[in-house]
């Protein structure tokens, strides 16, 4: 186990304690996924751990300009009880929500939830579908990324073990638009979900304007439902579109049979099902009807 | 003074919610070392040799130990057919095999956990792979591979119940139903794993602390192993973090104290301790039996039940365990709490190299049970008739003949028990019995999901179940109590020692409130003396619904005594009692003929679900359960029972899979074996405590852990019939099996 643990208090300061302590350094939040796979040799030894909580920054949960800023180290039950998170992201707050048990949700974080890179990581899941976009700090300066960037493979991150994730930021919800997310699981709160699905919709009359879909497990990697998406967008989502739409989804989809969870097949059932029930749960709650 | 009927607190309450009470992993000595085992790994197999020189050679280690160093190398509860340590060199024939992933095959003993753990993973075994057998169903055919080759077959044990002639009552019979049931495996889950400390006691004894079900059989089968008199082992019980049946066997006590031992003899004599992991835990300890079951029931129109034929298959798995058992309580439970005049039963146990199987809260009653219960409610549909009126026309009641050939013990409650639960559901007696006015469910389950939705499908179902209290078949039932009276002109002080497990079940407090009843002082004034055999005789097991029952006669019976001393003017009092039940008998070996039990607990259930058609997730949303506890000692002991005990029938029914792969634990953490968490709790369980005294027992008292378990998975299957018109004949019920079955119907 590590002999090292390190409190920074500003996001300078945590990178500069990776640096000099090397590969042997990995940053710890929540540590809900990390300490089991330590403790189960799924995670190298490490020798230091740097604990974010304490950094400011990554604590912030507000408006800033015309964007939503959720700090990578907010908890998962303040994303979820948080009137601005549940106004301009409510995918998002479904999610969290709904993600293991409330001690849990207490400790673990949303930044921790995109980094352990699990391709039906629930939060990653919702926050592809709002178009987010990850803040990420690294020796050489800041730079904002598309949260589909952040993904090598099934539980590997595309942040260098220099970088640190600061944050997420999302745009403020508008006129005709909103966002549904659901999943099905066995049992309920302790353990990845069978299959989740997120969307966000923009309505312009009785047609989708613009649809942004996430479902995970979709693939190796947390990424979009493009094909679904373009069979829907500019249509109104009728029972035939919704029947092409899922058509198109089954299609680009990497189900996979998974041995304790589920079969491919009973994923490809839920896809179906989860899909119809988040578009339409989007598009009610976009036309306000 | 009414001691006896109150909700008494806990008296470990507050020990345990500020961390005060130790468990046995939090229990650490001076100069203690730690202890691995090396598990075989691997479903069956030869060893042909053992290299542990690199392990004995690290820095740190102490001893590593195998087949050879111990004494006499077998163990078992009903039957020593497992070898401590499988290896060669061993005192006993084919010791050098391992027949199930879990066996144990070297320990080793280092300074620290650490060191241990290298050294364990520096052991050489060279092993020679056997053929597997994980269906039972195929392990009983002549030429599968021999788990125990002495034997000459993998079958252990074969029940039968031959009473009357079903063939010519199939031959009258109006309606007949046939079906082929599977129930799966369970494991306990309980909170804390296996751990222990071993020491050398002042009076240099080997004692153990260790979180077990039963002091003295620990003793004496750690004694058996070790060929030492059972005075020469001291067993101590401290906090135990659950049980439920999965502690009655033997995990790390034997280990323990051959380490202990085996380093003293080399004059290092050092405290060992070992703490399983959860993935140790669940390789390493037996899980609830599947069961393979058929079953061909026949009733009249007038809605008797004529005749039952009933096959029971169940994976033993690798050992012997308690399986014997299990299965002649399955046996008994598998025609359900009614009188049927004609019954023939098989009941099998057959080994397989699975992980071995054994008790688990109900042994043998969940399997049983959920077969009659399910032919029941098949024969009720069939019939056209109520399935509650359907039962009370079957019920035992005092008197009835029993399929073993003789009468029911007295206090026969199961027709009461049926009536009130199905009371509590909604259904009234009309003229033409009992039915059930739909009208009724929106007020009688206010847990229904908002507004229905066209996919989400309501659905009420009803099971009843009754089990035996107390051991059975004739084993020498009897429980060991002492009371001690202190003071002057009052009593000041009463001192109460028992043996009997506190496995969470709350025993401790109850004895406390009988003795205090009985001796009319206050509760305050009692200490309780508890669980370690150098100071106590044998209470018998945490098992069988029984310590209520047994040790309460034995903690009552003490007291009565200890008080008519203390009343003739005896200072101070102590006076031992020892309680023995009335005799039982085993089955005659032809047709069955016994008189199995002294006691019986009785119980129902009725439960509200929604079904998802689309995604065939299933939701409890309530369920009432009715439970004779002949007298309720402390009642919010017995609702603990009885909400714990149905969301762990609900576990079993709806979530828990333990998958197996050629003998080896796919779900081997609870990552992967998915128990209940709070969220799958039904919005409401409605605990129905029905207080019909048995005349057998202490203050009328019944057992009554096990019940609530009973009725629940066939209450589910009813429920799921009433939702979606499919009979689920397998669970556990996963959003695909639902799917499944709803297919097949619609095809």
């Amino acid at each position: 186990m590590w002999h090292t643990y390190l409190r920074p208090k500003t996001v300078e300061e945590a990178l500069q304690m990776l640096a000099e302590a090397g590969e042997a350094a990995v940053l710890i939040a929540g540590g809900t996924d990390l300490m089991l796979d330590l403790q189960q040799g799924r995670h190298p030894p490490v020798q230091a751990l740097v604990d974010i909580t304490e950094i400011p920054e990554l604590r912030a949960l507000e408006i800033r300009g015309d964007e939503l800023f959720v700090g990578a180290g907010v908890p998962l039950n303040r994303v979820a009880a948080s009137p601005l998170v549940r106004e301009h992201a409510m995918a998002l707050a479904e999610a969290t929500s709904q993600m293991a048990g409330y001690q849990i949700r207490n400790v673990a974080t949303l930044g921790g939830n995109v980094a352990h890179a699990l391709p039906a990581a629930d939060g990653a899941i919702a926050l592809l579908a709002l178009d987010a976009r990850a803040e990420v700090a690294s020796p050489h300066g800041r730079r904002r990324v598309p949260l589909a960037d952040l993904y090598l493979g099934p539980g590997r991150s595309a942040l260098k073990h220099e970088e640190m994730l600061v944050g997420f930021w999302l745009p403020l919800t508008r006129q005709k638009a909103a966002s549904a997310f659901r999943r099905v699981m066995r049992p309920q709160g302790v353990a990845l979900p069978i299959l989740n699905t997120a969307v966000w919709l923009a309505r312009e009359g009785d047609r989708i304007a613009q649809i942004r879909i996430a479902v995970g497990p979709f693939g190796p990697v947390p990424r979009r439902a493009t094909a679904a998406e373009s069979v829907l967008c500019g249509h109104a989502p009728d029972e035939a579109t919704l029947n092409a739409a899922v058509e198109a989804l089954l299609r680009e989809a990497r189900f996979r049979t998974s041995r304790y969870r589920a079969t491919e097949t009973y994923r490809r059932h839920l896809a179906g099902i989860l899909l119809r029930e988040t578009v339409g749960k989007a598009w009610q709650r976009a036309g306000g009807e | 003074m009414n001691t006896l009927g109150r909700s008494l607190r806990r008296i470990d309450a507050a020990d345990k919610v500020t961390g005060k009470a130790l468990f046995p992993a939090d229990i650490d000595l001076p100069n203690m070392a730690y202890m691995k085992i090396l598990f075989a790994g691997r479903p069956h197999a030869r060893i042909v040799s053992i290299d542990t020189s690199a392990a004995e050679a690290l820095p740190g280690v102490l001893g590593v130990f195998t087949a050879k160093d111990v004494p006499n190398n077998e163990y078992g509860l009903m039957e020593p057919d497992q070898p401590v340590l499988c290896g060669p060199g061993s005192n006993k024939p084919y010791a050098d095999r391992v027949r199930f992933v879990g066996d144990q095959v070297a320990v080793v003993v280092a300074e620290t956990e650490e060191i241990a753990a290298r050294a364990r993973d520096l052991i050489q075994v060279e092993y020679e792979d056997l053929p597997v057998v994980t269906d039972p169903r195929e392990a009983m055919k002549p030429d599968a591979p021999l788990l125990h080759p002495e034997l000459g077959t993998n079958i252990f044990t074969h029940d039968r119940i031959r009473k009357g002639d079903v063939e010519a009552a199939f031959a009258q019979a109006d309606v007949i139903v046939e079906a082929e049931y599977h129930t799966p495996m369970q494991e306990h889950a309980y909170l804390q794993p296996e751990a222990g400390v071993a020491f050398i006691d002042e009076e240099g004894r080997i004692a153990v602390y260790v979180a077990g079900q039963w002091t003295h059989e620990d003793r004496e089968q750690i004694a058996h192993a070790l060929q030492l008199p059972e005075d020469q082992i001291r067993v101590i019980y401290p906090a135990i973090g659950g049980a439920f049946g999965g502690r009655e066997d033997m995990s790390v006590q034997i280990v323990l104290a051959l380490a202990v031992w085996r380093l003293h003899q080399r004059g290092v004599v050092r405290p060992v301790k070992i703490i399983w992991s959860r993935e140790e835990s669940i390789i390493g300890h037996h899980k609830r039996h599947q069961y393979f079951m058929r079953a061909k029931w026949g009733a009249t129109k007038e809605g008797k039940v004529i005749a039952a034929q009933v096959e029971l298959i169940a994976d033993g798995g690798a050992y012997w365990y308690t399986s014997n058992k299990v299965l002649g309580n399955a046996v008994i439970t598998c025609t359900g709490p009614y009188e049927i005049p004609n019954v023939w039963v098989d009941g099998y146990a057959v080994y397989t190299n699975n992980v071995p199987a054994g008790a688990f809260r109900g042994f043998g009653g969940p399997q049983g049970n959920f077969v009659a219960e399910m032919q029941m409610n098949k024969l009720a549909e069939a019939l056209g008739m109520d399935p509650v009126e359907f039962r009370l026309r079957n019920v035992l009641r005092e008197g009835s003949l029993m399929s073993v050939g003789t009468p029911v013990p007295p206090g026969v409650s199961i027709a009461q028990v049926i009536e009130e639960t199905a009371k509590a559901a909604g259904w009234r007696k009309g003229p033409e019995g009992w039915y059930r006015p739909e009208d009724a469910d929106d007020a009688i389950w206010p847990h229904w999901n908002g507004l229905p939705k066209p996919h989400i499908k309501r659905g009420i179902g009803f099971a009843a179940g009754f089990k035996n209290v107390g051991f059975s078949f004739g084993f020498p039932e009897n429980s060991w109590a002492r009371v001690e009276l202190e003071g002057d002109e009052e009593i000041e002080r009463a001192v109460v020692y028992i043996a009997g497990a506190e496995v969470g079940q709350g025993h401790h407090t109850a004895m406390l409130q009988i003795a205090a009843e009985t001796l009319g002082i206050a509760p305050e004034k009692v200490e309780m003396r508890v669980s370690d055999t150098a100071f106590t005789e044998s209470s018998g097991s945490a098992s069988a619904s029984r310590l209520t029952f047994m040790a309460g006669h034995a903690v009552k019976g003490a007291a009565e005594r200890a008080l008519w001393r203390w009343q003739a003017g005896e200072r101070p009092v102590s006076v031992e009692f020892t309680y023995k039940a009335p005799p039982t008998t085993p089955f005659d070996e032809a047709t069955g003929f016994a008189e199995p039990n002294f006691a019986y607990g009785y119980v129902a259930a009725a439960l509200a679900l929604e079904v998802d058609t689309e995604t065939g997730e299933v939701r409890v949303v309530d369920v009432i359960l009715g439970n004779d506890v002949g007298r309720a000692v402390n009642p919010q002991q017995v609702e603990g029972q009885i909400e714990g005990g149905v969301v762990q029938a609900l576990g079993w029914t709806l979530v828990e899979n333990f998958i197996q792969q050629d003998g080896y634990v796919v779900t081997d953490r609870l990552s992967t074996y998915l128990i209940p968490s709070v969220k799958d709790v039904p919005p409401r369980i409605r605990p129905l405590i029905l207080e019909y005294a048995d005349p057998r027992g202490p203050y009328g008292a019944r057992g009554m852990g096990e019940m609530p378990f009973l009725p629940v998975a066939p209450a589910v299957m009813h429920a799921m019939r009433h939702a979606v018109g499919v009979w689920y004949h397998d669970f556990p019920l996963t959003g695909e099996r639902v799917l499944a079955g709803l297919e097949k119907a619609a095809a």
